[in-house]
């Protein structure tokens, strides 16, 4: 791979301007020929050229030492041969070429930021190496592969570099193993910890004697050790951020395969893949990202005759989204499919007694309810999606991340599934609050703010607490009843919590103020507390539970004792 | 080895910077390069300067390939002094066979260092001094 000693690896910009157009085209191309194919066509003259662009990308990342694009353009030329040499390979082999282009797209567009990871295209290679193999041509492409240079020149030099140069000549990038960066991480996380120990150390003695020149002195130091650790965590946080598409390349093949099994045309489309995002986010993200591209193929998008029936173009696109807003990153996937059917949601709820509690639910109410347990609205069971996979599991994958998962529909539209993450999982800025001699950290980003509650201003509506809030009126909540505290007659303070579709109250006895704290995860013996998300060391070493603010802004979680009001 | 002048045509921008990189450093630092992206344009460069060192020629190219560069240049019997090398990303014997037959006077097999390009530039100005000295 291009490191620091390679004689190019200054053109490393260059090689991305020249390939990724070309690669771009081949994908484009693979696409039109998999369409004219499937439609009895020969299309030859689109296919010949296809070869010639193939080994261009094929030389350029052999001349940049980029082994594993060259491995892959070569296996994708070994693929080519098959296909023009016999037609009928072409059934299984177009859909394998077309991914193949798509996944050489995404390393070469990836080499942007760093050579790809070794082994990027391992799986694909050896589907390809299988179906090359059971194929007649195989046997002829697989000498090809024995005698051809570029194989042996890749294992002669099997890369041990490890970094980019700079324009200037020194190292530019360094690649580090990401579990120096997790140690990094977890002793910041003690540093923190203790740093918010001698903050409230401090306080204490500041409450018993009055200002000194030494106390003085202490709580200059304490300011820029403040700011060291501000820094620090910027910069510690920057090191993890990997762009998304890392993650969105792999849904391209999934569309097809799904869609392919279903009998269904299926697009995908993706935006906003260089948005970055923590590496642990990155890692835990794909699974769920998976259920919600597959659920949307096999239960959203209809079959093609279907749609054409609806005046629907036959083939349908899935469109992935990222975008960061502040310090969360939206991820957004829709489909152009039937959309979610109220009523039919509505009606399960009902079967399984878990209606809202309102006579006329809104929409974005009864689309909540998708996510409840045992609410899969498919009928079908699937070899690809298993029993459906309810959403509530994903639901439940996305508020480990402290993020909210939220969906949208709109009937013959089409369906949007949008995931709030937190661009990183390690360090929350959260508003600390008491409820009945118990701290609880929320995460900001969740907080729409903190109002003094007017008595008169709290109703009570069918057993619900209601609150007005900014001309509106939101259900509140007793902390105390929520997390078992036990009601209270008077809670000063009520944070209003918000959800992608709604706000909340969670009345509260006193705000302890914004920290940063670090993020624990529970222990998994404990089981999940349904208002927690995790919990964090607060700087007079007691534990916090931080509260899984979504779930409460949803109105998911069921008070702990029954109101006695 | 002595700066001279080089004709690079391949259609690729990369390959064409990479050049610049290896003429840039060393002992032929200060050499001349010119620069085609396809066999046509190449041929018309190649005719017009018969005082370079070295040609250095894509094999796979748009308009006019390499081969048919180097058939075009037998059968015009154009500057035959001036060595042509073949560059290909891929190369068995028979298309090594095939490209000497054309005139090719070397061959050089994608990916290459630069020291491989320059041991072949170096064999090449040798070989053309030799010829020049001799009456």
């Amino acid at each position: 791979m291009t490191g620091p000693d390679h004689p190019f690896a200054a053109l490393l910009a260059e090689y991305v301007a020249e390939c990724l157009p070309l690669a771009e085209e081949v994908v484009e191309q693979s696409l039109t020929l998999e369409r004219a194919w499937r439609d009895g066509q020969q299309a030859d003259d689109l296919f010949r050229p296809l070869k010639g662009t193939l080994h261009t990308i094929k030389g350029n990342s052999a001349m940049m030492g980029l082994t594993g694009l060259q491995t892959l353009a070569h296996r994708l030329e070994d693929l080519w041969g098959v296909l023009a040499d016999e037609p009928a390979s072409r059934d299984a082999g177009a859909a394998l070429f077309v991914r193949g282009t798509g996944l050489l797209a995404d390393l070469v567009r990836a080499t942007a930021s760093g050579p790809p990871p070794e082994g990027a295209a391992t799986d694909y290679l050896e589907e390809v190496g299988a179906f090359l193999v059971s194929d007649r041509g195989a046997r002829e492409a697989a000498r090809e592969e024995r005698r051809s240079p570029d194989r042996r020149t890749a294992d002669r030099r099997n890369p041990t570099a490890s970094g980019e140069i700079g324009a200037d000549g020194a190292v530019a990038t360094i690649r580090v193993d990401s579990r120096r960066l997790d140690a990094l991480l977890e002793s910041f996380g003690e540093a923190m910890i203790a740093h918010a120990g001698l903050g409230e150390a401090m306080r204490q003695l500041n409450v018993r004697r009055r200002s000194t020149a030494e106390m003085a002195q202490l709580e200059r130091a304490m300011l820029g050790l403040d700011r060291t650790l501000k820094r620090l965590e910027g910069a510690l946080m920057e090191t993890r951020l990997l762009p998304i598409a890392t993650v969105f390349s792999r849904f391209t093949r999934l569309v097809r395969d799904v869609a392919h099994s279903e009998g269904k045309q299926v697009r995908l489309e993706v935006a906003g893949g260089e948005t970055r995002l923590d590496k642990t986010v990155i890692d835990r993200v794909g699974e769920p990202l998976v259920h919600l591209i597959t659920n949307a193929v096999i239960h959203g998008i209809e079959r093609p005759d279907e749609r054409l029936a609806r005046g629907k173009a036959a083939e349908a696109v899935i469109t992935l989204r990222a975008v960061q807003r502040s310090d969360r990153v939206i991820l957004t996937v829709t489909d152009d499919g039937r959309g979610l059917d109220p009523e039919g949601i509505l009606r399960k709820a009902r079967a399984i007694g878990q209606a809202p509690a309102v006579e006329t639910p809104s929409l974005a109410e009864i689309y909540a309810l998708a996510f409840l347990p045992g609410l899969s609205t498919s009928e079908q069971v699937s070899h690809l999606s298993g029993r459906g996979v309810g959403l509530d599991v994903v639901a439940n994958s996305i508020r480990a991340l402290s993020g909210n998962l939220s969906v949208g529909s709109e009937p013959g539209r089409g369906t949007t599934f949008s995931l709030r993450l937190p661009l990183t999982v390690a360090v929350l800025r959260s508003l600390l609050v008491e409820v009945s001699c118990e701290r609880y950290a929320l995460p900001l980003a969740d907080v729409a703010e903190t109002v003094r509650v007017h008595p008169e201003a709290l109703h009570q509506v069918a057993r619900q607490g209601m609150m007005t809030w900014r001309g509106e009126v939101i259900p509140v909540m007793d902390g105390g009843l929520l997390l078992g505290g036990g009601a209270a007659q008077s809670r000063r303070y009520c944070v209003v919590l918000r959800s992608a579709a709604r706000h909340r109250g969670l009345l509260v006895d006193s705000l302890l103020g914004h920290h940063e704290v670090v993020v624990k995860a529970l222990d998994p013996s404990l089981g999940r507390p349904p208002a927690v998300a995790a919990a964090t060391i607060l700087g007079d070493g007691r534990v916090a539970c931080i509260l899984d603010t979504g779930r409460l802004a949803d109105g998911w979680v069921e008070p702990v004792a029954t109101a006695a009001s | 080895m002595n700066p001279g002048t080089f004709l690079v045509v391949d259609d690729s921008k990369l390959h064409h910077q990479m050049y610049q990189l290896i003429f840039s450093r060393g002992e032929l630092a200060g050499s001349t390069l010119l620069h085609a992206y396809d066999g046509r344009a190449g041929y018309e460069l190649f005719m017009a300067h018969p005082e370079l060192t070295v040609v250095f020629l894509d094999l796979n190219m748009p308009v006019m390939n390499g081969l048919e560069f180097l058939h075009r240049r037998q059968a015009e019997r154009l500057h035959p002094q001036v060595p042509v090398v073949l560059v290909t990303t891929e190369s068995t014997a028979e298309d090594e066979a095939r490209g000497l037959e054309a005139g090719a006077w070397g061959y050089l097999c994608k990916p290459f260092a630069p020291e491989q390009l320059l041991a072949l530039v170096g064999r090449a100005s040798s070989r053309l001094s030799q010829r020049i000295a001799r009456p």
